[in-house]
């Protein structure tokens, strides 16, 4: 598997069950489980592009 | 004389509570098959299940303590799976650190992936135990 699909089903499983966990109505827990999911990517590539930069 | 809140009183959790948060451990998603939360079952479940599975598929293995300390936080992690930490431990499968699949490019995944899946089973385990105990709709 490619890093990137293992990094989707990661952020996908971890932002579904904080999102039905965390909230009370559907509508916010599907607000809730994509920005938790969104948040996993952004921070995920933001962090591998920082990485890559540095020489250790 | 008005009467004054002194924060002493404490709820209890009723005993179905503890139950269902039991069955929710050891089974993912069966604390709340139990309570008829089926949508809840198949997410929650679901993604423990699918965490755990693809752990293995990538080449992960489950931690289990050696002597070392290190392997402790890992292990509590893995053991957050329930009878899927157990029933491997007592039957001696998965904690092998294979070298062929220590050269796996997916196998460091593989060991995050089996200790997220108990981790997030905590999550989805203390959910059930709320919902058992009126916490939660």
């Amino acid at each position: 598997m490619r890093h990137f699909l293992v990094m989707t089903v990661f952020a996908l499983a971890a932002a579904v069950v904080f999102g039905v966990v965390a909230k009370d109505s559907p509508r916010d827990r599907l607000l809730y489980g994509l920005k938790v999911f969104a948040e996993f990517l952004v921070i995920g590539l933001v962090l591998g592009w920082i990485l890559y930069f540095l020489p250790f | 004389m008005s009467k004054v809140e002194t924060g002493t009183e404490h709820e209890t959790a009723p005993a179905k509570a503890w139950l269902m948060g039991t069955a929710g451990w050891l089974v993912p998603g069966l604390g709340h098959v139990l309570q008829g939360k089926w949508g809840r079952a198949l997410l929650l479940g679901g993604a423990v299940w699918a965490c755990f599975i693809l752990g293995f598929i990538m080449g992960g293995h489950l931690f289990q303590y050696d002597g070392s300390l290190l392997r402790i936080p890992p292990m509590i992690g893995n053991l957050g799976a329930g009878l899927l930490y157990i029933v491997p431990w007592f039957m001696g499968f998965g904690f092998a650190e294979d070298v062929r699949l220590a050269a796996l490019p997916t196998f460091e995944f593989g060991w995050t992936f089996l200790i997220v899946a108990g981790l997030l089973n905590y999550l989805a385990m203390l959910d059930a135990f709320d919902i058992a105990a009126g916490r939660k709709s």
